[in-house]
């Protein structure tokens, strides 16, 4: 059920004349599509950065905190662009990605990926700062900093994969897949 | 212009790196772009930590000395993983790449931002940053900006051509 309502939704996005507009512009579709790229190295460049300080592989005598705190605008800056650029990426093809498995995961691991964020902050305010000059952040942030590499690993490889049509609806899938994927018999 | 003759991309799709690339998508692209892009995400975020440290707009409290080191660091880690992992792609369609605008336009750049961070930066920031000019200091901090982001957008615009 929940399948044919995004197919609809996809649908109806796909025939606005915006959503055509985008597609079909050589330039337009190309250079947003390298914009959602490059503030790769903005957001994720940061959280990289604030994640390995954490586990005490780069800048021991800098304050943690104080690290994350600085470049978290930086960060937030690069995860805006990327956000609008990757709404617009969707609506230029709402059908052919709301029907991309990779897609559908890079969903799901964003949203792990921010609940992770949200529990990291939450932690690191909770702990004091009393570890902050430490080499090593305490071990439960250091999970949620490896942890947050890891996912976002994924996500940028499923978000590359969706370039990728091997497990599109037009092929032969199986059962599984094709729902996992969001077909709907015609 | 060609910076190498066309035998050398039918050669490179002849090795065994191109074999594996060509013939196997999936690895292709998990091994080759995946860890192209998180390596872009890594060399990024160092290149821009310090520059925009030089710039004065992140991390003031910090020496500038201090930032600088470290983001080279993970700069060179970086700069190794996202060449091996371009060199195991342009192996699969090289002889595609030598025709291809955007690839030797991402050459030059690439090029260019390697020469620009061990012959001009590192030499230039290796001292006491409180005895280089301000403003050279932003200025090496704008170039290294705009020389890094100009290799990333020809390498996407590989694709596109």
């Amino acid at each position: 059920m929940i399948n044919e309502w995004l197919l609809q939704f996809a649908e109806w996005l796909y025939a606005t004349s915006g959503s055509r507009a985008i597609e079909q512009s050589y330039y337009l579709y190309n250079w947003i599509e390298t914009t959602h790229v490059l503030t790769v190295m903005v957001s994720l460049g940061m959280l990289i950065f604030i994640d390995l300080r954490m586990l005490g592989l780069a800048m021991p005598n800098v304050s943690a905190v104080k690290l994350a705190n600085r470049l978290n605008l930086v960060m937030m800056i690069g995860f805006a662009v990327m956000f609008i650029t990757g709404l617009l990426l969707f609506y230029a093809k709402p059908v052919y990605t709301t029907q991309s498995i990779w897609f559908r995961i890079k969903f799901l691991l964003l949203i792990i990926a921010f609940i992770n964020a949200v529990l990291f902050h939450r932690r690191m305010l909770a702990s004091g700062a009393s570890w902050e000059f430490d080499a090593k952040a305490p071990r439960n942030l250091q999970l949620g900093a490896a942890f947050s590499l890891v996912l976002w690993i994924g996500v940028v490889t499923t978000g590359r994969l969706i370039a990728y049509d091997w497990y599109q609806c037009y092929r032969e899938l199986p059962q599984w897949l094709s729902v996992a994927a969001g077909c709907v018999a015609p | 212009m060609e910076l190498l003759p066309l035998s050398f991309f039918e050669w490179a799709e002849t090795t065994y790196l191109g074999y594996i690339g060509k013939t196997y998508g999936g690895v292709y692209a998990t091994l080759g772009q995946s860890i192209h892009l998180m390596s872009l995400a890594l060399l990024g975020g160092t290149v821009l930590v310090a520059d925009l440290r030089l710039l004065g707009v992140v991390l003031r409290d910090v020496p500038s000395e201090v930032v600088t080191e470290q983001a080279h660091k993970w700069f060179r880690i970086a700069l190794i993983a996202i060449v091996a992992s371009g060199v195991f792609m342009a192996a699969a369609i090289a002889q595609k790449l030598f025709y291809n605008a955007a690839y030797w336009a991402k050459m030059y750049a690439l090029i260019a931002g390697v020469l620009f961070v061990f012959a001009v930066k590192r030499p230039l920031l290796k001292g006491d940053h409180s005895q280089i000019n301000p403003w050279v200091l932003r200025i090496v901090a704008i170039a290294s900006i705009l020389v890094w982001f100009t290799v990333a957008a020809t390498g996407r615009w590989i694709g596109f051509s």
